[in-house]
Parts: structure tokens; sequence; C-alpha cells
């Protein structure tokens, strides 16, 4: 064996590919096929009896000269720049606070992380009966109890006021995970920073603003990055609560199966939407975290 | 450890054969939209016994969500495996017969056996396409009416709501959001409910979709009336948008009239049907209320009402046979239906809704074996009342029947939901009512024009 190393390495290489082609299929067939499928659908007249009809970018220009798609743009950017700086900005500040010391400090720490954990439909669900607006315990409260308002509304049904809805619950049910990758990276910037930092005279906002945030940049990127993929493509929390709420997977879901079902179009849209966020992250890697 | 081998081998063998045996069965799905599991047991319970009677057929129950169902189709059809037999409203039967996915010969040879004279004539033409083919059967249906607290208008001196201008005064006169009560309940979300609501009034006033030579005349002068006036109505109605669900308000005391189908007649009379939609018992602070029984004395239905002309409106809900793999899955699918329709089968599935579910065979209408509830419900409203909703279901209107003639394009309009979407653009998007109703009338000719 020794005297041949060109077929070893050959025979390490073909081991190797051997040992990685499950995984390799499994990204095809998962992954590659259907965004494959996808982009080629874009480019039919998608019929149900599987008569597709080739329209070229037909589907594109529909999409382009559509309002209702740049409207929905427009509640899709809304959406996640809000519910994105929303979760980073509030799992900041709980991290931040979670850091000292206090009593029953673990038990807090554990009981953050709840709105997290906790399955989406039941919390949609508490979220609907707190809003309902006849027997919902907000209205009681805004309207009966503390007299704030006279009216009773109907938060999460009526369409101005549902986008704000969806963002806070995003946040409420999302931020957690922000503040457990904070929390973890706090914990781990060494003291003796601030320490030294104290001596020669550094105020608390100084040491946070010169040691903290630094120390937590790649962290907060991260969760930036991660949120902003998520939220971008978010269906499940949407449509369960605030369907009326028309970010693009909502406007793509009732192009594609509601109305005049234009399964074609529908897929143009999410090419749009996986093209938009490619670029977008591209970008933010780029200039923002400039790795 | 050759042993063990063999062993395994041989039980897997087994395993094989006696799959192959149960293979030999044919197996149908069955798709119904009662997706509550008290319903679905009972369903399966009349599978159960089919099964029982028909020992090579093998039926798999699978609930979907009535709003869902074109969706599930569109999906099911993509990958191939649509379900053999469906139970589903009319205009969605003639929405997949016009696709081509209904079985129509299959169809007319299960009404044959159980004899065409035997359905009520009003129902079958909701199912019969307009060169005469069926495009499913007619199984059960409901009446659509305005339910309403008698003792609260005899009190104010109103005169029961059966005209427009009766039900906007009443509606006007019980609306008092600071007291947090409203005056009627109209469907304003983008669903199915708000379009059997719309269409009611649409055809009290004369508004049609299509007119007797297939015209759409969609964007009339009756129309644009017509959502003006729903529009003034919505004001007097719990606040954003609202579906069926809000009828829980009704049953909690907090509203004067309501839109709902006859399936309501249980939440009215029995105490534990009700509980669902009161919330007394868990929420005190919330000055939630208990079942108040007498409110089924209190309720009366108006079924038909009028602007310019009467209308009554309904859902029959149909068998429909969908083109299958085999003959021998289609024959199953035939004796199936067939079943379905047979006394005990047939008033077993009726009792699961008594009032909801009305029965469009004539001979059955009068069965004592029908009549006679377990829960005791057409006794509170008498033998009169229920044979008087049944009778409903043989004159009811749509839009898909303009001169006893058939619009399919209507069931296809009805499924997309485009009344419902132009309602809900115009109440709370801001869209101006001529707009909605253009933009309703452009979708309207993308599917005649398909």
């Amino acid at each position: 064996m020794a005297s041949h190393p060109g077929s070893l390495a050959q025979q390490e290489a073909r081991f190797g590919w051997k040992t990685v082609a499950p995984s390799l299929l499994l990204i095809a067939l998962l992954i590659v096929y259907p965004v494959a499928y996808n982009l080629y659908l874009s480019f039919f007249e998608v019929k149900l009896s599987g008569q597709n009809e080739f329209v070229g970018f037909n589907n594109y220009f529909d999409l382009l000269s559509d309002r209702a798609f740049y409207d929905s743009l427009t509640v899709t950017v809304i959406y996640v720049i809000g519910s994105t700086l929303g979760t980073t900005l509030l799992g900041l500040g709980v991290a931040s606070l979670m850091n000292h010391e206090f009593p029953l400090r673990g038990l807090v720490r554990g009981l953050v992380l709840l709105p997290y954990i906790a399955p989406l439909i039941s919390e949609v669900f508490a979220w609907q009966f707190i809003f309902d607006p006849v027997n919902g315990i907000y209205n009681h409260m805004t309207v009966e109890v503390l007299g704030i308002s006279d009216e009773r509304v109907n938060l999460i049904g009526t369409p101005g006021n549902a986008l704000l809805v969806v963002i806070i619950f995003d946040i409420w049910k999302n931020f957690p995970f922000a503040y457990l990758m904070i929390l973890s990276r706090l914990q781990s910037i060494n003291n003796d920073l601030y320490e030294a930092a104290t001596l020669d005279g550094a105020t608390r906002w100084q040491r946070f603003w010169h040691i903290t945030i630094p120390e937590l940049r790649f962290v907060v990127g991260a969760i930036v990055m991660l949120r902003f993929i998520w939220n971008i493509n978010k269906f499940d929390e949407v449509f369960l609560l605030a369907p009326n709420v028309k970010t693009l997977p909502i406007y793509t879901y009732f192009t594609a199966f509601t109305g005049t079902i234009e399964q074609g179009l529908a897929a143009a849209i999410a090419v749009v939407q996986f093209l938009l966020l490619i670029g977008l992250i591209f970008l933010y890697i780029r200039r923002v975290l400039k790795w | 450890m050759r042993k063990l081998i063999i062993i395994l081998l041989a039980t897997s063998l087994l395993w094989i054969w006696q799959g192959s045996v149960i293979m030999a069965k044919t197996n149908i799905s069955f798709w119904t939209t009662e997706t509550q599991s008290e319903r679905m047991k009972t369903i399966q319970l009349i599978l159960d016994t089919f099964e029982a009677l028909n020992d090579d057929i093998q039926v798999k129950l699978i609930p979907v969500d009535e709003n869902d169902l074109p969706t599930q189709m569109a999906a099911a059809s993509a990958a191939g495996n649509i379900p053999e037999v469906i139970e589903m409203g009319s205009e969605l039967a003639v929405t997949f017969g016009s696709e081509g996915i209904m079985d129509f010969g299959a169809h007319e040879a299960v009404i044959n056996k159980i004899g065409r004279d035997d359905f009520f004539k009003g129902a079958l033409q909701l199912t019969t396409s307009p060169s005469g083919q069926a495009y499913a059967l007619p199984y059960h249906g409901w009446v659509q009416g305005i339910w309403y607290r008698a003792d609260w208008f005899k009190e104010a001196g109103l005169a029961p709501p059966t005209t427009w201008y009766n039900i906007l005064k009443a509606a006007k006169h019980f609306n008092n959001p600071a007291k947090n009560k409203y005056g009627i309940l109209i469907g304003t979300k983008p669903e199915g409910f708000a379009e059997q609501v719309f269409t009611q009034f649409a055809i009290s006033n004369g508004a049609r979709e299509f007119d007797a030579d297939g015209n759409l005349v969609f964007n009339s002068d009756a129309m644009r009336e017509t959502l003006e006036y729903y529009k003034e109505l919505q004001k007097y109605t719990p606040p954003g948008p609202q579906t069926w669900r809000a009828r829980d308000y009704y049953l909690q005391g907090k509203m004067a009239m309501f839109f709902y189908s006859t399936y309501i007649m249980d939440d009215l009379s029995l105490a534990d049907v009700a509980k669902g939609s009161l919330t007394g018992e868990n929420f005190d602070g919330l000055g939630g209320v208990g079942f108040d029984s007498n409110l089924v004395k209190n309720t009366k239905m108006v079924s038909s009402f009028k602007n310019t002309q009467d209308s009554s409106y309904g859902v029959i809900v149909t068998l429909g046979i969908t083109k299958a793999k085999s003959a021998s899955k289609t024959s199953a699918a035939k004796r199936l239906v067939r079943f379905m329709y047979e006394e005990d089968a047939y008033v077993t599935f009726l009792h699961m809704a008594p009032g909801g579910m009305n029965p469009v065979l004539r001979s059955m209408a009068q069965s004592d074996k029908f009549m006679n509830d377990p829960k005791g419900i057409f006794k509170h409203y008498g033998k009169d009342k229920i044979s008087e909703i049944i009778g409903g279901l043989d004159h009811l209107q749509k839009f898909e029947i303009v001169e006893g003639k058939m619009f399919p394009a209507s069931g296809e309009i009805f499924a997309q939901k485009i009344i419902p979407q132009m309602i809900y653009k115009t109440i709370f998007e801001g869209v101006s009512t001529q707009a909605a109703m253009d933009e309703a009338e452009a979708e309207m000719r993308k599917i005649i024009n398909k």
C-alpha cells in the first residue's frame, strides 16, 4: 500500500465521496429539487389537470405590474424590520438584566423562555381570546375597568392594527431566542475587562458601549441574520393569528390556493422572495458584518 | 443465530402474505367535511357497518375542513391521489364536476337505483349540469334564516325582520356598543359565511351573477344597492371582521339578530351543546352568562325576507364519486353511496345534527324514525316547524340557478371566495363600493373565460 501513495489518496477521496453521498443525495432531494422545480413552475401557467403551458417570463411581468404584490412587499419589509429589531433589542435588554445577580435568578431565567417553547397554536388561541372584541379581557380592561377607551375594538381583525399585533406577537414569542444567545455570550466576557475599565474611570454606560457591545457584535449579527431569514419566510404565526396581514408567504399562499388559483404566479412570487432574501443577506454579510 | 434468521425470514414472509390478503380488498377513501370528533365517530360507525356487510371493501375516513376542501383537492389531484367519495357542498360538487374530476355515470346509476322521483326536485336541480348530468348526489341540506330575539322585538314594538327596512331598523335599535350589545351578525370575514348571507340579500333585491342567457350581470345597480345596504348593516355588528363563530354572542344574550343555518337548533335548545359558546362558568369577571333555558322560546326565525322580492337561501350537501383509477374502486364507491341512503344509515347520519341535516328524500322526510331524534330536539320545535324547514329545501334560491337553468361558473365563483373578498375589501380596506365590485367582476370574468 505504502508504495502507491497516489492510489491511497484516490481511495481516500473515493471513500470520502461515499461517506458524504447519502447526505448529498438527501440535500439534493429535499432542497435542490424543490427549489429547482419551483423555478421551473414559475415559467408555466400551472393547470390542475397537469397540462402546464409554458408562458416564459409572463408570470414575472404580471407580478411586477400587480399593485397587491407591492403592498405585500411593503408589509413584509415593515414586518421583518419591526420584528427583527424588536426581538433583538428586547433580547439584549432582558439578557443584560438577567446577567445581574438576584434571588431566584435561575427560575426567572427559565420562565423567560416560556413563550418560545410553548406550542404556537395554543398561544395564538390565547391571544385571539384575549383580544376578542366582545368577550376578551383586553377590551374589558380598557373599556370597562380602566376606561382608557370608550369603544371596543377588534385589534387583531382590523387590518390597520393587525400588522402591529403580529409584530408584537412575534417579538413576544421569539425574543427568548435572542436572549438565550446573548446571555450565554455575556457570561463568557472576561470580567477583567470591566475591572480594568472601572479602574480607568469608565462609567456604567461607557463600559456597556465599549466592552459589552463589541464583545456581542458577532452574536447579535448572527441573531439579526437568522431572525431576518426566518421572518421573511414566516408563515405559521402570521397565518394563524391574522391571515389578513399579507406578507409575501401569505400572499403566495393565497395566490396558489385560493381565488383564481394561480400556482405559476405563486411560484414566481416565491422565486422573487428567494432572490430578495439571498441578495439582502449577501449585502448584510459584506457591508454590516464585514465577514 | 441461524435459527433466528430463519424465524425472522419466516415471520416476515408470513407478514407479507397476510398483507397481500388484506391488499385484495378494495380500498377507497371517504372525505367528509364533518370534522367534529363526535360526528367523525358516528360516520365511522356507519362505515364500520358498511364494511361488515361488504367484507371486500375497506373505507378510510378523512376529515377535511370545508374551507380547505378546494385547496386539499388541488393538492390531492396534483399528487394523483384524490378520494373516491366526497361529502361536500353542492357548489364544490359543481366546481369539481366542471373540472372533470367527478364520475357523472356513477352518480346517475345510484340516483336511478334509489329512485329519481324520491329526491326533492329543488335539491336535484342544484347538482345537475346544464346538459342534465349529475355532478353529485344531494344528501342533506339546511336552510338559512335570521334568528332573532322575539321577546326583545315585542318589547320594543318592532316588526319581525322580514324586509330590508325592518332588519335595518331593528339592527339600529338594538345596537348599543357602550353596553356591549349588538344589533345583528352578518358575515364580513373573507369566508364562505359572508357569501351565504350576502347572497340572500342580493337575491331579495333581484341582483344576480348571471342572467338567463348566461351573461355575467354581477355589476348591476341592484347589486351595488345590496352592497351599500350590507355595508350599512355592518355598522351594527360586533367590531371588526366577523364570521359564524360570533353567533356565540347571541347565545350569551349580547345580540338581537344573527344569520345562521338550522344547525343552530340544538345549541338553542340543549344546555350541553350550548356550553362551548358560553363564558359564564370559566370567567365570572368577564360578565359571562350561563345557559338561558328560555332562549329557545324567545327565539324566532324567518327563513325568507324581501326587498323587491322574496328570497330563501340554503345549502345542499352532496355525496360525490370521483373518476376512480379502477372499475373495482368505482363499484365500491357506488355501493358505499347507495348504502348511505338506506334508512338506518341515513337516519343515523342526519341525527348527528337534528335541524341542520335534513333529508333530501321525500320518503325519509316523512319517516317516523327520522322525526324521533335521540335528543328530542324536534319536539322543542314541533313537527310543523320541522316540516316547513325541510320543505324549504325544495325551493332554495341560489346564484347558480336562474329560471331553472344551471350556471356552473357560479359554483367556482363561490369556491374562490370572490364575493367575500369584495365585502372584506370594501368594508375594512377602504376600497370604494364600485371599485370592489369592478375588481370582483374582473375576477369572475377570469373564471368564465378560462
